[in-house]
């Protein structure tokens, strides 16, 4: 050790002390946003609800992190439709009393892209789209 | 005479290139930090850059990764790519420093910026194919470990070129 500090020059000392410190922090400052629960990721998608076919509310994810939940009423074919979205996760609330089996209720509460919510009889459709194109893995 | 012994003695330091490469492969660098290797094959490139000056040094980092690649298979696989960029970045920041900061930096210093710029070189084309920016995350951890193995390419360098005979230095 005593010889390495002694072919070292003052410039090499401060390279690579500097490298340490600077690389230190960058491992450490990601793993501080890990930690602290910051949700960079979440909240970049669309709740986007379709009635007919045609898009008919396309609400960011970001703006359901709120108190009290939002709620969105859709007008159907056979009736209207009570949409509830809160904290990034969406569910048809009530569905029309003519619909026969309610199945858009019993679907629950959506949070991610892929699952989607329909009601066929009143042709209402709710799903969540990613904000961007992301890949789910890369593999070769 | 001196034109054949330059290109004896960049063959020599190709042929010690292959060698380190192949031998790196075997040391389970892997283990601690996936991805991470040792860099010797770094030493003949710097060997290369002291005695033959910037054209023999690139000469035989490209010679040594060519072969090395064509001996291990991995030739025109992301694998060549990853250690083309990685090298020449390397090598380039390599020469910079040495030509530019002689006077400040031992040789230890410009092989620990050798193996950094080789990471950042690395990196850089893995974003390119694997296009997630999150692969930059793992820089840092790469780097932390350039600088040990850095230092120790640097100190075998500085080592053999002080012990090599004085016509071989010269011949240059």
């Amino acid at each position: 050790m005593q010889r390495l500090l002694k072919y070292l020059t003052l410039y090499d000392k401060i390279l690579i002390v500097s490298l340490i410190i600077v690389n230190v922090f960058f491992i450490l400052f990601p793993l501080y946003h890990v930690y602290t629960g910051n949700q960079d990721e979440v909240g970049k998608g669309y709740i986007v609800i379709r009635n007919n076919g045609k898009v008919e509310k396309k609400i960011p994810v970001a703006r359901t992190f709120r108190e009290d939940p939002l709620l969105i009423e859709v007008e159907g074919r056979i009736g209207t439709s009570i949409i509830e979205a809160i904290n990034g996760e969406v569910r048809l609330k009530e569905a029309p009393p003519e619909d026969p089996q309610k199945i858009c209720e019993k679907t629950g509460w959506i949070s991610r892209p892929g699952p989607s919510i329909i009601c066929v009889p009143n042709q209402i459709s709710i799903t969540i789209e990613a904000g961007e194109d992301g890949l789910d893995g890369v593999s070769w | 005479m001196l034109r054949t012994r330059k290109i004896a003695i960049i063959g020599l330091l190709v042929g010690i290139g292959l060698i380190m490469h192949i031998v790196e492969g075997m040391i389970p660098m892997a283990a601690i930090i996936p991805g991470a290797k040792l860099g010797l094959a770094n030493i003949v490139n710097l060997i290369g850059l002291v005695l033959f000056g910037f054209a023999g040094g690139l000469q035989v980092l490209l010679l040594r990764i060519l072969l090395g690649s064509l001996i291990i298979g991995t030739f025109l696989t992301y694998n060549f790519y990853l250690s083309l960029a990685g090298g020449l970045l390397g090598y380039l920041l390599m020469s910079l420093f040495y030509y530019r900061f002689h006077y400040r930096f031992s040789l230890i210093g410009i092989s620990v910026i050798g193996a950094v710029f080789h990471n950042l070189g690395q990196i850089t084309v893995a974003y390119f194919i694997i296009a997630n920016i999150g692969i930059y995350y793992y820089l840092p951890y790469l780097i932390l470990l350039a600088v040990p193995t850095g230092i120790g390419v640097g100190l075998v360098s500085m080592f053999t070129i002080n012990y090599l005979p004085e016509e071989v230095v010269n011949s240059a």
